[in-house]
């Protein structure tokens, strides 16, 4: 279990090595070898009816993160999914890209893809499928610009990885709260916690944040966007990830949790008009399209859109039609991608009004074609499986609206109306079907893309046609798929085991076959009169889309934050001191005083009197008219001398205040930085030259600046008078000569009892005299990087 | 075995002053700068272990029992801070020979180096409030020779603002301790913390705890405070860059959550929200520079601000979540940021060019150097299994616990925003039309291997987690009870 | 004493940030001197002013004023020094390569 599940990384890992001796075995082989393998592993567990499988390790206990794997139905169902059509497409695109490609990277992305695919589906640690699902985006990523040198390669990566990662970082804010609510971080655990989890007030939040996560990655309305910029990837990705496995990612989130959210109608409401919604958007805007793969892309969006509407509807009949529908649609969506691969590959254009007539020229490309198309459409034929799974789609849709116990409120409302939409989003879908197929094999195309093309070799054939045939045997034995696989994965979704569902192509004369015929009625009608419905197709613009939405906000991420940003961050020196200044001193006195803090009531001052105080209020006063004066002076020398009488009247007040050591300290230490002062600026231009600043920019200055010595002044004030313990001085004065050996006390303090202050001060000294003579001496000269 | 705490200070200072004397024969400093670091490196490696197995050291310098000396607090906190410190250096000297000029390494490039980190680990260690200030000093003026060194035109305009701007917080810094020792008559940590807790006037002590904070902040590089950190980081040489993104911004860090946690936790409903909305702005406006910058230096240096946001939010939310990811974030953040410092000056050596637009293709000459970029975007982003992920986890935890629902989407739309810049700069640089860098195929190697060397780091504290996270969380336990501290460091005063 | 001195070293911390608003490097420069004077007043009245004798040991002297914020001062007055000495030639040097003294000049943009 763990190997098949691993053996994609490990694989990878080897690649880049194997990928040197491409051109003696093509590096795809090895992926293809690999992911056939897992599918057989995964099938022996389907025969032997041997589920539940679980594997455990302990990788990071302390964040709830463990890597278990268990099987269940819907994993099995996933994962032969996952690795069956894989090993198609790897086995398909040995043929679909040349030697000379990057093969090594292709395939070392591809298999990670599929590795994070089979870990997501498998995982019951939540942080596990997590990783996982990142890891998908990444791949994916990767993938779509392999071509990575085209501008729309990489736009594309980039759309898509954004929003998926939108998506992604909202899954981790709903599996963290999933793990806060229920006190577990694994999915079994969590998922018999259901109580728990919709009593919660963060059930709200969970759903819309597991939403966005399912939304995104399955490319649901509005959030679909990326996936027909996807296309951009080599088509074998295309089919692979972005039709058959990653996009239904999301589906499968919504699935394993359902045993829970099915009881919400809150989930109900969302999810059935998200799905509904994208059903129909994506399916008419895929009759616009004129890429081939443009068709399909939009194609894949309104199918993910059904299934969504139909997990929505949570019901068992519902549910079991939304895996049967994953199935099929896996199977004919493929094939198609596949066969417009070969089309691309064969006549060198995808542009469909420049195809037409390829019936002709190949006839087998031909047959895939119309097969899978056809089931897509749900042409009512026993041997097309797209016709079951809406039929089936159709029944649960009508089952809804006609149980009158269905709902309360907005709920029934909207269940009464679910069929009629489902029917209106499906006609679109017939249309764009039969577009696709006719435009392409019938008809006339242009000269020079119709004389190269033929079938191509067997080798590329293969996978479509197995797709193909996949379809027909679905059709065929439905119901053996239906026991071994379906039901299993149904009823772990469902949470209980469903009646065993028989799958007939006759069911009577049921509304669903009903709603059928009205689909491919309305929808023969409209593609044999389209020339007159263009306008229809241009009623709703593409603006609506979101995709204007997500180049305006991808545009701001470059502009706008530039416009900000230079706004901020200017380079002025002066705004930046302004900006740290003001919001430090306003929010710091708003502090003081909203906690009430300014208390002077029990300050303790020594006395002033006249005239023994004189000395320091005259130096104080003299230290002002200083301070004054050396900001106002317009010569640099009188401000310079000006600004010593400061440091001098500072050291004098030292004296005055019994500190003889500071004094003798501050009183050198300012000669010799007024001399240095003075050294530095000799050379330099006088004040005068100064232009006169603007009068509101100095009142701003003398604004901030009071503010900041305001709110010094007065946190001083509030900070001496709340003396709440004494000092711990005492112990150095008593100390000092017993201990210290030395009288004064603050020498001692200095040399021992803080020594290691003054080492470090020491410190600073040397490394500013290193620092002044590499900036004297060092100058290098050169650009400015 | 007590006097192990001065290791950290010790070891460097002394590679310091030593390298000062080998100055002038460059050849005999780059050996003997590589082997101190590696020594550094193995003995935190021993002192983590010892923190850990034997308990916290402290050491009183001479021997002058708490509050009165100065206490050193080797805990396990600041034990792996230290060792990540040596591990960045190390990454750094090695880097150093081929990005630094012949010229500039004579000129004590190496010395001042040591000092920085001898600064740092200083202020990780002391128990003392004042020290830290002169830890402090230490490691600016060291910080100060080397954004300096060089002399270059824009480096010296950069440069002067950096100064001027801490000057002005260190001023700040002496007196709002002067307000402290007037409060709380003390600047032992201990002592402080001890007083804090036992005093019933709180307002004053959180109005003094304010001014800290602004002063911690604008170290970190704090919303609005950081404007002066993008351009002036990088100026210098990618190295002193690396050096100063990972190291300098977190020793605010550092004291913030050491400050906030033991002495300051007086008024949580003040405190809390403080933390949590200046880290919220923080993150929001750092990554809009980010967004906006073209220049791939700019880029890293812009993403250093997100991710002090990540961890001021994990410090207002003051659970274990909170805390163990704001110590895990900070931890793997100063690794992969010296990492991407790295890579970036190596791109800009590469291209000729720090500007993106000007850049394309690289990554035919240069696969390597891609998608260790890459990567780092990823790491930087939080995507997991890397050790974003781990810190980003945790936060998100916490910050649903105390109910921050905003809080946490800002955090995750931040990582979405950072992984923007990052890719966005990564396809400009490495993909597209362009040969950018390919004269230059086999010269990049000795560049890359210390990048390379950071990144298997960063990896690790992704997938091996599981070999700190348990210790970071008994951290962040620890730090919530800080009474555990107070008897660590007071317990002869009684 | 204490209020006037508080008081003191407030108008002081505003005439420093005034400066420090300046444009010209020098009118910074001063203010950063400024602001070092008014810390170092600030700290030395926060350990109470005029309570005792200097902090010298002398027979039959009971009251010493406060020794600690001295010696964090004279601490803080080399550290500052150092500070200064250097930035004192960083503008130096700064206003030579870049022939401005003026800091509105010296911006630089986000593209260098």
């Amino acid at each position: 279990m763990i190997i098949a599940i691993l053996m994609p990384f490990l694989i990878a890992l080897c690649i880049p090595f194997i990928a040197k001796f491409k051109y003696r075995i093509h590096t795809g082989y090895v992926a293809f070898a690999a992911s056939l393998s897992i599918f057989l592993y995964f099938l022996t567990l389907l025969i032997s009816g041997k589920t539940d499988i679980l594997y455990h390790y302990s990788w990071i206990p302390s964040l709830g993160l463990d890597l278990t794997f268990y099987t269940d139905g819907l994993a099995l169902f996933f994962a032969l999914l996952i690795s069956g059509i894989g090993a198609l497409v790897a086995f398909y695109s040995i043929h679909y890209l040349d030697l000379e490609e990057r093969l090594g990277s292709f395939y070392v992305y591809l298999l990670l893809f599929m590795g994070a695919m089979l870990g997501i589906v498998t995982s019951d640690n939540i942080y596990a499928l997590y990783t996982f699902w990142e890891l998908t985006s990444v791949s994916s990523f990767l993938l779509i610009s392999f071509w990575f040198n085209r501008k729309a390669s990489t736009d594309g990566a980039l759309k898509s990885m954004l929003i998926t990662f939108l998506g992604g970082f909202a899954l981790l804010g709903g599996l963290a709260l999933l793990h806060l609510v229920t006190g577990s971080a694994s999915i079994r655990e969590i998922l018999t916690k259901g109580d728990l989890i919709l009593g919660s007030d963060w059930f709200p939040l969970i759903v819309v944040l597991l939403l966005l996560a399912a939304c995104t990655k399955s490319a649901q309305f509005p959030f679909h966007i990326w996936l027909p910029d996807a296309m951009e990837a080599p088509t074998p990705v295309s089919a692979y990830l972005h039709s058959a496995t990653m996009v239904k990612a999301g589906l499968f989130l919504l699935l394993r949790f359902t045993p829970v959210f099915r009881e919400s109608e809150a989930f109900f409401i969302a999810v059935s008009i998200i799905g509904l919604l994208t059903l129909f958007w994506g399916s008419y805007m895929a009759v616009r399209q004129t890429d081939l793969k443009g068709i399909l892309a939009f194609s894949t969006v309104s199918q993910l859109g059904m299934i969504m509407a139909m997990i929505g509807y949570g019901t068992e009949a519902a549910i079991f039609a939304a895996i049967f529908h994953i199935l099929n649609h896996a199977t004919f969506k493929g094939s198609l991608f596949m066969a417009v691969g070969i089309i691309d590959h064969e006549t060198g254009t995808r542009d469909i009004r420049r195809l037409g007539g390829l019936w002709k020229l190949m006839p087998i490309t031909g047959i895939i074609s119309v097969l899978a198309a056809f089931s897509m459409a749900g042409v009512p034929l026993p041997i097309l499986n797209g016709f079951y799974s809406k039929e089936e789609f159709f029944a649960s849709s009508w089952d809804l609206s006609a149980d009158r116990a269905f709902g309360t409120g907005f709920a029934s409302v909207l269940a009464d109306i679910v069929p009629y939409a489902a029917v209106a989003g499906s006609i679109f879908t017939f249309v764009y079907s039969m577009y696709f197929y006719f435009r392409t094999f019938t008809g006339k195309s242009e000269t020079t893309v119709a004389k190269k093309a033929h079938d191509p070799k067997f080798g590329m054939l293969l996978s479509p046609v197995l797709l193909v045939s996949g379809v027909i045997l679905i059709s065929i034995f439905p119901n053996w798929f239906s026991r071994h696989l379906l039901l299993p994965a149904a009823n772990a979704v469902y949470g209980e085991t469903m009646e065993a569902h028989s799958i007939h192509f006759w069911h009577g004369l049921v509304p669903a076959l009903l709603m059928s015929l009205i689909v491919v009625i309305s929808g023969i009608l409209l593609y044999s009169t389209r020339s007159y419905w263009t306008g229809l197709y241009k009623l709703l613009p593409g603006r609506l889309s979101g995709n204007n939405v997500y180049s305006v906000i991808l545009n701001a991420s470059e502009k706008q934050t530039k416009k900000l940003n230079d706004h901020i961050v200017s380079g002025s020196l002066r705004q930046y001191n302004a900006i740290i200044i003001s919001f430090i001193s306003i929010l710091t006195l708003l502090v003081l005083f909203g906690t009430n803090s300014f208390d002077l009531s029990n300050m303790d001052t020594s006395p002033v009197s006249l005239p023994q105080s004189l000395p320091e209020l005259a130096v104080a006063v003299i230290m002002i008219a200083a301070a004054f004066g050396s900001t106002v002076s317009q010569k640099k020398l009188t401000a310079v001398i000006i600004l010593g009488v400061v440091g001098y009247g500072l050291s004098i007040l030292f004296v005055l205040f019994r500190a003889p050591d500071l004094a003798l300290t501050q009183l050198s230490i300012e000669t010799i930085t007024v001399v240095l002062f003075l050294l530095c600026f000799r050379h330099l231009p006088e004040f005068k030259r100064e232009r006169k600043e603007k009068l509101s920019k100095k009142i701003t200055n003398i604004i901030i600046a009071s503010l900041c010595g305001l709110m010094m002044m007065l946190v001083g004030l509030a900070a001496y008078s709340q003396r709440l313990f004494p000092a711990i001085s005492d112990y150095f004065i008593e100390n000092s000569y017993k201990l210290g050996g030395g009288d004064n006390i603050v020498n001692v303090i200095l040399v021992d009892f803080r020594g290691l202050d003054t080492l470090f001060e020491i410190t600073v000294l040397a490394i500013a005299a290193l620092g002044i003579y590499s900036l004297i001496k060092l100058r290098q000269k050169g650009g400015d990087r | 075995m007590t006097n192990f705490a001065i290791l950290p200070i010790l070891i460097p200072f002394l590679a310091g002053i030593l390298l000062a004397f080998t100055h002038k024969r460059i050849l005999l400093t780059r050996r003997l700068a590589m082997m101190f670091a590696l020594i550094n490196v193995a003995a935190m490696t021993f002192l983590l272990i010892l923190v850990l197995t034997e308990g916290s050291i402290v050491l009183e310098t001479g021997n002058w029992m708490a509050p009165y000396g100065i206490i050193l607090v080797l805990d396990p906190l600041s034990a792996l801070l230290i060792l990540t410190t040596s591990i960045i250096l190390l990454a750094a000297v090695w880097y150093a020979p081929s990005s630094v000029s012949e010229e500039q390494e004579s000129f004590y490039f190496y010395t001042f180096i040591f000092l920085l980190v001898t600064g740092v680990s200083g202020a990780f260690v002391t128990g003392d409030l004042f020290n830290l200030f002169v830890f402090f000093e230490v490691l600016l003026m060291a910080s100060y020779a080397l954004i300096t060194h060089g002399g270059k035109k824009v480096q010296l305009r950069e440069s002067i603002k950096y100064v001027l701007i801490n000057l002005f917080s260190s001023m700040l810094f002496v007196t709002a301790i002067s307000y402290i020792y007037a409060v709380l008559g003390t600047v032992n940590m201990a002592q402080l913390a001890e007083r804090a807790a036992a005093a019933d006037q709180l307002g004053i002590i959180t109005t003094v705890a304010i001014l800290l904070f602004f002063v911690f902040a604008t170290k970190g590089a704090a919303f609005p405070l950081y404007y002066w950190l993008p351009r002036s980081y990088i100026v210098p040489n990618p190295v002193v860059s690396a050096l100063f993104g990972a190291l300098l911004t977190k020793v605010g860090v550092y004291s913030l959550i050491r400050t906030f946690t033991l002495i300051f936790h007086q008024q949580p409903e003040i405190m809390d929200q403080l933390f949590i909305w200046i880290g919220n702005l923080t993150m929001l406006f750092g990554v809009i520079g980010a967004l906006a910058s073209r220049n791939i230096k700019l880029i890293v240096a812009y993403n250093i601000i997100p991710a002090i946001g990540f961890m001021l939010v994990g410090i207002g939310i003051f659970n274990n979540d909170g805390l163990s990811g704001s110590i895990y974030y900070l931890l793997q953040d100063m690794i992969v940021k010296a990492a991407l410092f790295l890579l970036a000056g190596t791109i800009a050596t590469l291209a000729g060019t720090s500007d993106i637009s000007k850049m394309g293709g690289m990554i035919r000459s240069h696969p390597a150097l891609g998608w260790m970029f890459f990567l780092a975007g990823l790491v930087l982003a939080g995507v997991p299994p890397f050790s974003g992920f781990i810190g980003k986890l945790l936060l998100v935890r916490g910050a649903f616990e105390k109910g921050e629902t905003a809080t946490v989407i800002i955090m995750l739309l931040t990582s979405l925003l950072i992984l923007l810049s990052i890719v966005r700069a990564f396809i400009q640089v490495f993909w597209g039309e362009g040969e950018t860098g390919s004269e230059q195929k086999r010269k990049h190697l000795r560049h890359l291997i210390p990048a390379g060397f950071l990144m298997l780091f960063t990896v690790f504290l992704g997938i091996g987690a599981e070999a700190i996270l348990p210790t970071v969380q008994h951290i962040a336990d620890y730090l919530l009870n800080p009474q555990a501290y107070m008897e660590l460091v007071l317990k002869e005063g009684r | 004493m204490e209020i006037i001195m508080i008081v003191l070293a407030g108008i002081l911390f505003g005439f420093a940030v005034y400066n420090i608003l300046q444009k010209r490097l020098l009118r910074i420069i001063i203010g950063t001197a400024l602001l070092s004077h008014a810390a170092h007043l600030f700290i030395l009245t926060m350990g109470k002013l005029k309570r005792g004798a200097s902090p010298v040991l002398t027979e039959g002297t009971e009251n010493y004023t406060d020794p600690l914020p001295q010696a964090l001062i004279l601490t803080s007055i080399v550290i500052s020094f150092g500070v200064t000495s250097l930035l004192l030639v960083l503008a130096y040097r700064t206003v030579k390569t870049n022939g401005t003294d003026n800091m509105e000049e010296l911006r630089g943009n986000n593209h260098d």
